[in-house]
């Protein structure tokens, strides 16, 4: 076994030996067992990053991978399945190795933050172990070579969302969040299952590589669409978990969860998941497939940026905006942008992390306010809090010299290349609502920012009821403040302790753009995207796309590699002769235009390279727009709440429908509502009704039978079988009765009768003589 | 004397039959249990003499022989028909067989 699946094994097992220890001892030992769990899991950092060095840094090869499994139950020769046997293994490739060091380093970080922001509460020690058990399900999810392993620790991610979401189960509120997140993503889960049945059913293996090898060979012999709805209803696993519209609703909702679950949750662990997920599938995604979850993402993008430009509280503002930028990962996966899309996923994991910790340290030191309306004038008092989250807010609207603005950068230019290539004006939805929400984005932030750090400090505004309001959830909050709360609200704000500083810092100083790339304004120059590149499709497009923009110089390389290579459509053995020509014909067409160093590797597949070509190409135009888009957004938020220029709050009057539209976030929990909750009412009804009616009468009605059947039976028994019992009693008795008399007691009668008997034996005997 | 050789085996077995009919008579009607008894006596001599009738006129001894047995069974079962009857006598105080009926029913 190689060593660094050895160490792999140990990375995934801590947390859970964490998990064990706290949730049996927790109350056993001093502190509640939190240096066991902060312990273990900076042991485990360490460990992933010795991986992460060992891999990425050392090995430095994109094509670097090590898999190693065991067959875990072999149920032999099942009848009707045929041969079934589940192995469990585990594959360390570029993006696990960078995936394991991100987690453990976010959950790490978030242990130590949580021993600050956690203290005093009552179930402290429960919550270390909750935070144990969600690390082990994710780096599981991270490490799985198979679906069926994946779709276990998928699971087990779902079970500790629910317990961490749920943490302050006394609140209805909070225990209404964690069911519905449950259920949310039990129903992407069912359309994961079925994916990776359809996929089961065809090879019999769950293992990612050796379906890849079979799609690759053409063994899928149910037909293109299918294999598109396998991969849709994969992809319904990280609508789920990955909060993509329809399912969105769980993730703001989840914000009952203590701000360090939402920094672990929502930014590093469980909605990575989907994206990391569907990255793991990525080659199996057909063209059609690839174009609904482009949408999809697109759609997300959009909808969560105008919801959190409205919205309120800290948290949730922080929540759709992750949504959002969910939704420009899936975007970038769903437009072939496969390592922006990933990129994007890290990036915004540190930065979004920041965010929800920093939020949380707002919070702390607001005595659990949380809304925006009642801050202000934080700057002074948290000066490392706000220099942090200033930081990383510019990285998440994108501005130039942040990680975000590399990341989101070379998504939009996917996504632009993906409209180009696709060639349909109605593909150009996608990079056009991209770029809409990059600005709503940079727009919402810089709200967030000026309402949360400058003027003056709004505390006293807050209306009494309100008050009142926040003082109740503080209370069930368990941190025993008392009654003087409402004085150190106003007065008694200060920076938080050192331990839930440093994560603010380390997470700020991992958004910068020199950590990942040399060159500020281009990602792809950075070690991440030499790292994870996109893998080579193993469907294939069986043609290439319709119409090509003629003034775009890559679908024209596109297009000769259609000529020069029809029969490369799928199949990556073919690989030699094609990538020699597509290389030529790209060296001609581009020329000497800005693009023509090739980042990454040649495609087989025309559509895929044709993307690809088509992205790099639109590596500039994504760059002036989106810097635009987030200069316009800052802009547009500067002449609002600082200038003033445009009140906000008449402005909300004057376009009152749009801004209650936002404010009700686009009215999706009461259209589920109206539509999935009042119909599984209304079914369930039906229902009652149906089994109060129909399976009670028969049920009834067959009781009812019975019974009479038992009378008859009963009439039967009593009169004829009773009876004839009776009436052999009476037929024996009055025989008995009869007979008796012979039996006179005295001698001589029987003499008499012996006498007689003789006699007539005489007679009987004579009379025969004679005839 | 030849009124003596004249007699033949019927008259013995006339003989026979109304000393066996007497006997039956006495065994079917008395009330007496010893007179009972002595009919049954009646009875079994009434075999005797047709065992030696029938010895005499086939000139074998097995009507002897068997007439001697029988008489060995008489005085057997007097010595213990007597036994019984002083028993019923014990019980009942009686040896009225006609009243003795308890084992009716």
């Amino acid at each position: 076994m190689h060593s660094l699946i050895q160490l792999s094994i140990a990375v995934l097992l801590l947390p859970l030996l964490s998990f064990v220890i706290l949730i049996f001892f927790n109350k056993r030992l001093p502190r509640s067992g939190d240096f066991v769990g902060v312990g273990i899991l900076g042991t485990t950092f360490a460990l992933s990053f010795y991986i992460f060095w060992s891999v990425v840094v050392q090995a430095y090869d994109p094509a670097f991978r090590i898999v190693w499994d065991f067959t875990w139950i072999d149920f032999g020769n099942v009848p009707g399945v045929g041969p079934l046997e589940i192995r469990m293994g585990i594959v360390i490739d570029n993006l696990t190795a960078i995936m394991l060091a991100m987690v453990t380093l976010i959950s790490f970080l978030v242990h130590l933050y949580s021993t600050g922001y956690m203290s005093g509460d009552p179930r402290y020690g429960r919550f270390f172990a909750f935070l144990g058990i969600f690390t082990f399900s994710m780096l599981g999810i991270v490490l799985s070579d198979n679906l069926f392993s994946i779709y276990i620790f998928w699971e087990l991610v779902g079970l500790s969302s629910y317990l961490l979401i749920g943490f302050y189960f006394e609140k209805d509120s909070a225990a209404d969040a964690q069911k519905k997140a449950f259920l949310a993503n039990r129903v992407g889960d069912i359309g994961m299952w079925l994916g990776i049945l359809i996929l089961y059913s065809q090879f019999h293996t769950f293992s990612y590589h050796e379906i890849f090898r079979n799609l690759a060979a053409g063994k899928f012999g149910m037909g293109e669409g299918w294999l598109t709805a396998a991969g849709i209803l994969l992809f319904m696993g990280c609508v789920g978990k990955s909060a993509q519209f329809p399912l969105h609703v769980w993730l703001p909702d989840a914000m009952e969860g203590p701000t360090p679950v939402s920094a672990l949750i929502h930014a590093a662990t469980m909605v990575a998941a989907g994206v990391y997920f569907v990255a793991r599938i990525f080659v199996l995604l057909t063209a059609d497939a690839l174009h609904v979850i482009a949408f999809v993402g697109a759609i997300t993008a959009f909808m969560a940026a105008t919801i959190a430009i409205t919205q309120h509280d800290i948290k949730r503002v922080l929540a759709y905006s992750t949504v959002s930028q969910l939704g420009y990962m899936v975007l970038g996966l769903g437009v072939g942008a496969y390592s922006a899309a990933l990129f994007h996923l890290v990036t915004h994991a540190f930065f979004k992390a920041c965010l929800f910790l920093g939020s949380g340290a707002i919070i702390h030191a607001m005595h659990h306010e949380q809304d925006m309306r009642w801050m202000g004038g934080l700057r002074k008092p948290m000066p490392w809090t706000f220099a942090t989250f200033t930081l990383v807010t510019l990285a998440l609207a994108g501005l130039p010299l942040t990680s975000g603005f590399m990341s989101k950068d070379a998504i939009l230019a996917g996504a632009i290349g993906f409209a180009n290539a696709e060639g349909g004006g109605f593909y150009y939805l996608i990079p056009f609502l991209g770029f809409f929400s990059a600005m709503l984005t940079a727009f919402y932030m810089g709200r967030q920012i000026w309402l949360v750090f400058f003027g003056e400090s709004r505390t006293h505004l807050k209306p009494a009821d309100e008050h009142d309001h926040g003082h109740a959830a503080h209370g069930s909050h368990g941190h025993g403040h008392g009654d003087d709360h409402h004085d150190e609200a106003s007065h008694g704000v200060h920076e938080v302790a050192w331990n839930m500083r440093a994560p603010l810092v380390i997470l700020a100083a991992l958004s910068v753009f020199a950590v990942y790339s040399p060159d500020p304004l281009d990602g792809a120059k950075g070690w991440f995207m030499k790292m994870v590149q996109t893998p080579e499709t193993v469907v294939g497009s069986k043609e290439a796309p319709a119409k090509h923009e003629p003034s775009a110089a890559a679908p024209a390389a596109g297009h000769l590699l259609a000529e020069a290579v029809p029969a490369a459509a799928h199949g990556s053995e073919t690989d030699a002769q094609p990538e020699g020509v597509a290389s030529e014909a790209h060296a001609e067409t581009a020329g000497g235009a800005a693009h023509a160093e090739k980042g990454g590797h040649e495609f087989s597949d025309q559509r895929q390279a044709h993307i690809a070509h088509a992205a790099h190409a639109a590596h500039w135009p994504a760059i002036i727009i989106s810097s635009v888009m987030v200069v316009l957004g800052i802009s547009l938020a500067f002449v609002v709440y600082v200038f003033r220029i445009i009140d906000p709050d008449r402005t909300a009057v004057a376009i009152r429908p749009l801004y209650l539209y936002s404010f009700n976030k686009w009215y999706w929990d009461e259209i589920y509502d109206a539509t999935f909750i009042k119909g599984s009412v209304a079914i369930s009804k039906i229902l009652s009704w149906f089994d109060a009616n129909v399976v009670d009468g028969i049920v009834n009605g067959v009781g009812a039978m019975t019974r009479r059947v038992g009378f008859a039976t009963g009439g039967f028994d009593k009169y004829v079988v009773d009876g004839a019992v009776n009436f052999t009693a009476f037929l024996v008795n009055t025989t008995g009765a009869v007979l008796r008399k012979l039996q006179t007691g005295k001698v001589q009668t029987y003499v008499v009768l012996l006498m007689l008997a003789v006699i007539g034996y005489f007679v009987y005997y004579f009379a025969q003589l004679v005839y | 004397m030849e009124l003596l050789t004249n007699i033949g085996l019927n008259h013995y077995l006339t003989i026979s039959a109304l000393l066996f009919s007497f006997g039956l008579f006495a065994v079917m009607t008395r009330k007496n249990a010893i007179v009972i008894l002595m009919g049954v006596e009646l009875i079994l001599n009434a075999a005797n003499i047709n065992f030696l009738a029938f010895s005499k006129f086939n000139g074998g001894m097995e009507g002897v022989m068997f007439s001697l047995f029988v008489i060995v069974l008489a005085a057997a079962e007097a010595a213990i028909a007597l036994a019984i009857v002083i028993n019923i006598y014990k019980i009942f105080r009686s040896v009225d067989v006609s009243t003795i009926d308890t084992m009716k029913e």
